[in-house]
């Protein structure tokens, strides 16, 4: 980081987020360090890949600083220009600065956008920001400084009390207080201790785990440090994805630097300290993220949950003391001891403090990932950072939580997100994922689609959540094929709460939150599949037909154009026609219409 | 492109990759992985070398490869095909992508093309819902795949795209 | 301590399973998973109860829940008898030809089901067969897959190397899903053959020559083909008679 104080000199942040990956964002970096070495500039500039900025949708991103200058969609084929105009001659590009929407003028900085100025960063304070691979990008931005002050300053209880004061609850779903759990595991007196990231993020639709493990992976590796030092643990583990391939090589990258520093290993900072930690590779199963199905995971079991009569604080890993945290937890914890609980549990609701990540995704303008203060309204998620609907489509839903979670209508868009609202509401928080749904999605295939998921990602163990499961999803499949039965919803009603009530684990008994919270909110569309055959959004095939109007058609053959299997007809600016023998409900001409003149029939 | 590992296994490669690992329990996951990284199967003779070395029933073992998705028992295509079934690929479409496979290539998810070299199988949400609908081509991702894109990324791998006759 | 099941007060060991309590108490609480030799696996959910602790009260497995406070269990109230009708229902639903199931659904009085017509299942997944060959040593069946699409099997469903023929897995299974045959001279089980040793004297199946090595080898006792159980207890009376003559 001295490099941007350097003076003169210009850093450029190339964002190399998995999303910015996909659209091409390693080709820029690379020919951005070529091209800055092979011209003649004369001013020291630093080129650096960072983890993910959020605003997937406009990545590839490149930040030049000191200017403070956001290129969006940025291609290989315009580093000569960035290098030429910008970085040499302090031109901008105006072609690559993001266009506001509603003033229609190009914005210079990422900060005057939308999407960012809502925003309030804690967990993600550094993704962007700097080079994950780089320890000393991390410390510079006071990184290791709440360790320090942990170990010199603090007592193992004083860390506890602060984590208390703070009101942290875990962000990988359940929202239980964090500090509640260290306490409970600092009190044990059996040895050794151990110290857990859960990094087995899961749901489907979420990805701020991901993006802070390749981001900032030092922020979790200090957050479980503090921990080990508060309740007196020896060895520590972080669980992660095998998927997430970055994310476990810069975890290891952070590691191997933070032994090296003097951070991880024996008389931590000249302290009594003594914490290691190791990479765990998960092997892809939803339900490891259940903390009794990890840990039976880590010990080289299949990932079968078991009854938590006895907390894992008491008897978790190789039956010791442990504390499993999720990574967007361990992502907190050194910000509060860095600023103090006071400055933390300022921010948020009465129940919920600080901040939350949300990933923003579906039918929204501005997909990406958004850190907000707890109790942001929905509304103000969705519509203000996230642009609204695109295509002129209409809202209908979100879904928040995961496959726990539920689908929350346009009538409590006004709903403060936090960990008890969302309950109340008969969703939940989960770990943060907000999928916006459109007219074109069908709530009662949504709900099959999360009870399938469930279906093949339950472990299978216990009674009410195997059959349960197969039994919902029968029936809903039943419903989607038009074969369904008014008395189905009853029995979808009766299994749901035998599985709420009876399953083994957090995963059975929130498997049929999607079904209770769609039938509880939409149930006009359940009916429509059963009496009158009909898929409102047009999804279920078996009981979809599409139309082209008529008078709306402007025979413009955009659909033509798009229809995988020519089943669309008609001259050029006559309204088309579409053969429903050839025709295989596939929406993409309803997608693609300008002008509104496909119909669901 | 990564190059496509299709190493066939023996005993001497099983033993290189069993023995990074000490003998217990534990390391069941990780053996496991490099394996399926190696041959992009796990051999039935590498879960048996496996209850060997860590002291488990192989049954036991057995149970863990069947359970942890991120194994096959039988080799994958050269070319493997991940499309993300994740929510917002869900509602993006995914299952058009799906049905193309199937028309081009014949293959469902699950399935291998006879020749070996193409394989489908949908996976849970890859973290890139952003991109939504994403699809892996072993480890490459590709963001926003269009019904005609699809297509065009098989091409791009060598698959006629008429192979609907099967 | 002393706790109170069903509003009787009984005095426990802390830290056993509150069935485990019940059962020594006389109090029957109905289980699918659960047998005393292997404890509670927290599987089949048909033992749910409701415990009070203070203010609280909540639904838990009582295979499972070691009692260490002075709780207040309830173990049949109007919603645990729905949970066990329901759990019945489904898993009548998975094996409905099981004659089993099909008794057990008449008693819970469970509600009719569309049924797939093609469902030829019979096993109910509570995992006794699994312990039974565990406790035996030979570990050579397991579940395998998961979620929806879990079942017991051998490794690759190919004869087992460590099956022994024991058929203690097919003895304990409620359901009769376990499929062991046996003909003049051969067992069948898990698709596996087995010489079959009968007992010299009466006729009556011993043992497949592996099950008898292996018990040898464990108890240490000489390896012996000829008589069954009964035939053997027989002939040692008649020796140890035959001392004191």
């Amino acid at each position: 980081m001295q490099a941007a104080n350097d003076l003169g000199s210009k850093l450029i942040l190339v964002c190399c987020g998995t999303g910015c990956l996909a659209n091409g964002s390693m080709e820029v970096y690379q020919s951005l360090k070529k091209q800055l070495t092979d011209s003649e500039v004369t001013v020291k500039t630093f080129t650096k890949p960072t983890g993910c900025n959020g605003w997937c949708e406009k990545g590839p991103l490149v930040k030049i600083m000191p200017d403070d200058i956001t290129y969006c969609q940025v291609k290989a084929s315009d580093v000569p220009a960035i290098v030429e105009k910008t970085i040499k001659n302090g031109e901008l590009l105006d072609r690559l600065l993001y266009r506001d929407p509603q003033t229609k003028k190009r914005v210079k900085s990422h900060h005057q956008i939308d999407f960012y100025k809502k925003q309030h960063k804690l967990a993600l304070r550094n993704i962007g920001e700097i080079d994950p691979a780089s320890i000393d990008d991390y410390v510079a931005r006071d990184g290791y400084k709440a360790l320090a002050k942990a170990l010199q300053e603090m007592t193992p209880t004083g860390v506890v009390e602060e984590i208390l004061a703070a009101g942290l609850r875990g962000r990988g779903g359940g929202g239980f207080p964090t500090g509640i759990k260290w306490r409970a595991a600092a009190e044990q007196a059996a040895r050794p201790k151990y110290v857990i990231c859960n990094g087995d993020e899961g749901d489907p639709g979420a990805f701020m785990d991901r993006s802070i493990m390749e981001g900032d992976p030092h922020t979790v590796v200090e957050g479980m440090i503090i921990c080990a030092y508060a309740i007196g643990a020896t060895r520590g583990f972080i669980y992660v994805r095998d998927e997430y391939s970055l994310a476990v090589t810069n975890l290891g990258i952070a590691i191997d630097s933070a032994r090296r520093h003097g951070y991880l290993g024996n008389n931590i900072l000249g302290s009594q300290l003594c914490f290691d930690i190791e990479i765990v590779r998960g092997g892809g199963a939803f339900v490891c993220g259940e903390e009794t199905a990890l840990m039976a995971s880590i010990e080289g079991n299949v990932g079968e949950p078991r009854d938590k009569y006895v907390f894992p604080t008491e008897k978790g890993l190789w039956g010791q003391p442990t504390i499993i945290n999720n990574v967007e937890t361990w992502a907190n914890v050194p910000v509060i001891i860095n600023n103090g609980a006071e400055q933390f549990a300022a921010l948020g609701t009465a129940g919920s403090k600080g901040t939350k990540v949300f990933s923003l995704v579906g039918k929204v303008v501005n997909t990406g990932l958004v850190e907000v203060p707890m109790g942001t309204t929905l509304r103000d998620i969705i519509f203000t950072i996230g642009g609204g609907i695109p295509g002129g489509r209409s809202f209908k839903a979100v879904q928040t939580g995961g496959p726990s979670g539920g689908c929350i209508p346009e009538s409590r868009l006004d709903l403060q997100v936090d960990f008890d609202s969302l309950l109340e509401a008969g969703s939940m928080m989960g770990s943060g994922g907000i999928i916006v749904m459109d007219d074109r999605t069908c709530m009662v295939e949504i709900a099959r689609y999360y009870v399938n998921f469930l279906a093949g990602e339950s472990c299978g163990k216990c009674t009410p959540c195997r059959e349960g499961i197969k039994a919902l999803l029968d029936t809903l499949t039943a419903i989607c094929h038009g074969q369904g039965r008014e008395e189905d919803l009853l029995y979808l009603e009766e299994i749901s709460q035998t599985m709420q009530d009876a399953s083994l684990c957090a995963l059975g008994r929130t498997a049929a939150n999607p079904v209770l919270s769609t039938l509880r909110y939409f149930k006009a569309e359940y009916l429509t599949h059963i009496r009158d055959h009909r898929c409102p959004a047009g999804i279920c095939r078996e009981l979809t037909e599409f139309e082209i109007d008529p008078a709306a058609c402007t025979g413009c053959g955009l659909c033509t154009k798009n229809c995988p299997v020519d089943a669309i007809s008609g001259e050029k600016k006559l309204a088309h026609i579409i053969d429903q023998n050839k025709c295989i409900r596939c929406g993409e001409c309803i997608n693609h219409c300008r002008f509104n003149a496909v119909l669901v029939r | 492109m990564p190059a496509e590992i299709k190493t066939e296994p023996n005993e001497k490669l099983l033993l290189s990759i069993i023995n990074n690992y000490p003998g217990e329990k534990r390391y069941i996951l990780s053996i496991m992985q490099d394996m399926q990284k190696q041959f992009n199967y796990l051999p039935r003779q590498g879960l048996e070398m496996i209850a060997l070395h860590v002291a488990s029933p192989f049954s036991q073992v057995y149970s863990m490869a069947t359970f942890y998705k991120a194994f096959s028992l039988v080799p994958k295509g050269r070319i493997n095909f991940k499309v993300c079934d994740g929510t917002a690929c869900h509602i993006k479409g995914s299952n058009v992508i799906i049905d193309q496979i199937y028309q081009h290539l014949g293959i469902k998810p699950g399935e291998t093309t006879p020749d070996g070299e193409f394989s489908l199988e949908t996976v849970n949400c890859i973290g890139a819902c952003a991109l939504a609908p994403a699809v892996l081509a072993n480890d490459r991702v590709y963001p926003k795949v269009t019904s005609a894109g699809i297509v065009e990324i098989i091409k791009s791998y060598g698959g006629h795209a008429d192979a609907s006759s099967k | 301590m002393r706790i109170i099941i069903d509003e009787k007060p009984v005095e426990v060991e802390p830290g056993i399973t509150i069935l485990e309590a019940a059962r020594q108490n006389d109090i029957d609480i109905p289980t699918l998973c659960y047998h005393e030799a292997f404890g509670g696996q927290g599987m089949c959910r048909m033992c749910m109860v409701e415990v009070k602790n203070g203010a609280t009260s909540r639904l838990v497995a009582s295979c499972t829940y070691p009692i260490s406070e002075e709780i207040e269990v309830s173990t049949s109230t109007p919603a645990i008898a729905r949970i066990r009708r329901n759990i019945i229902g489904l898993l009548y639903r998975r094996a409905p030809n099981s004659e089993f199931m099909q008794l057990l659904r008449e008693q819970y009085k469970c509600p009719e089901v569309r049924l797939d017509v093609n469902q030829e299942e019979n096993c109910i997944l509570c995992r006794l067969c699994v312990k039974a060959c565990e406790e035996m040593g030979s570990s050579a069946i397991a579940a395998v897959f998961r979620g929806t699409d879990k079942r017991i099997g051998t490794p690759y469903d190919d004869a087992a190397t460590a099956c022994i023929g024991c058929g203690a897995c097919a003895q304990i299974c409620p359901t009769g899903a376990i499929a062991m045959t046996e003909s003049e001279d051969r067992r069948t089980i898990w698709n596996k053959d087995f010489a079959l040793v009968r007992c010299q004297r009466c006729g009556q199946p011993v043992g497949t020559p592996e099950q008898l090595e292996y018990i040898a080898s464990k108890s240490g006792l000489a390896l012996e083909f000829g008589l069954c159980q009964e035939c053997r207890r027989k002939q040692a009376a008649v020796k140890v008679s035959g001392y004191h003559r």
